[in-house]
């Protein structure tokens, strides 16, 4: 592949900088992100309810209710895992996002990552989040971890896993704003920050930095993408100086694509 | 010096060859809105780069619904830093008729 130009150094206007804004734009096409946002937040609540559950029910030493909270808890758990696994979630994911693109269309751009399967480092790493994870909700449940200690002990490994994903990715610059506001928000509440959920909203500790994080991220990455289309349309469409008139426009075709 | 290539010294062509030399893979309607040609004019102006083989064509069904994906050959690729080549030549000597 031929070496790119340097963009910096390329007049405003000069056809080239498409190249630029099509990556950008390409990579800032976040509604994926949110599609998966969506369903993760879905799981993960049910993740933390019945951790929760769990937790009141060896407090009251109900069996009952113990053994059906932790046997949904794990079944929430396997969804999740087997969604962002499975060939299904991501035709389900690539659908949703098509629809929601609508006439935008589509396009793709992965930095020179190639596609195949993933790597089995992947894998585990995807693995060891939701082991930790469980770890970690099952260390609540039995009083070992207080429930506002759960998001510090969810970032030491939720954010450099995020981390990561977002290098092996090569996602765009908006993705860093999770992992970055999360292990912040983690040691802020370490130095004791008065950022703290208390009593019957402790699980929001969690809940909130996790996805209220992941959802600016994207938000951010979608207007980013906005930007980037209109500066892409901006340059596709103004004139070139020197090109000869373009005639073949002038004369409409039929012709299904 | 060099003749331009005719193919891509067209502005529909140059900026649909330049998009596609930065994405993977875009479909129809992306360049459809993006560009804002008409149906038309954007089938016929990928027509003659697929023939000049710049362009490669992968046309599939999304369930009934048509869908057709382009991406730049190599040979696109080469043709479009050449033609590159020789318009910052050719600016190079509009510049400095000297030199």
């Amino acid at each position: 592949m031929p070496p790119s130009p340097d963009y910096d150094t390329l007049q405003a206007g000069d056809p080239r900088l498409i190249v630029r804004w099509a990556r950008r734009y390409a990579k800032s096409r976040t509604i994926s992100f949110l599609v998966q946002w969506f369903f993760i937040v879905i799981m993960v609540l049910a993740i933390g309810i019945f951790a929760s559950l769990t937790n009141m029910a060896y407090k009251t030493s109900n069996m009952g209710l113990f053994t059906v909270s932790v046997a949904a808890m794990v079944l929430a758990i396997f969804g999740l895992t087997w969604f962002s696994v499975s060939k299904w979630g991501g035709e389900a994911i690539w659908r949703i996002t098509q629809w929601l693109y609508g006439k935008e269309g589509y396009v793709a751009y992965s930095d020179g990552q190639g596609g195949g399967a993933t790597p089995l480092w992947i894998t585990a790493l995807g693995g060891g989040l939701v082991v930790y994870h469980l770890v970690g909700a099952l260390l609540v449940s039995f009083n070992y971890l207080h429930l506002s200690h759960m998001q510090p002990f969810s970032a030491g490994y939720m954010a450099p896993f995020l981390a990561v994903m977002i290098v092996y990715q090569r996602l765009g610059f908006w993705a860093w704003i999770w992992p970055a506001l999360y292990a912040l928000h983690g040691v802020l509440l370490l130095a004791g920050a008065p950022i703290g959920f208390t009593g019957q909203w402790q699980l929001f500790n969690m809940v909130v930095p996790v996805f209220g994080y992941g959802l600016i991220a994207i938000l951010v990455g979608h207007v980013y993408s906005r930007f980037a289309l209109w500066k892409l349309k901006r340059l596709t469409r103004s004139g070139l100086p020197g090109f000869p008139a373009d005639e073949e426009n002038a004369a409409d075709e039929d012709g299904a694509p | 010096m060099t003749e331009l290539d005719r193919v891509i010294h067209e502005p529909a062509r140059l900026r649909i060859l330049t998009i596609l030399s930065g994405v993977d893979v875009t479909d129809f309607s992306f360049l459809l809105s993006t560009l804002g040609l008409t149906k038309g004019n954007l089938s016929s102006h990928m027509d003659k780069l697929e023939k000049a083989g710049y362009v490669d064509v992968n046309k599939s069904f999304n369930g009934r619904i048509p869908h057709t994906e382009f991406h730049i050959t190599e040979a696109g690729r080469s043709a479009l830093t050449q033609y590159w080549q020789d318009i910052d030549a050719i600016r190079r000597l509009q510049d400095n008729p000297e030199a």
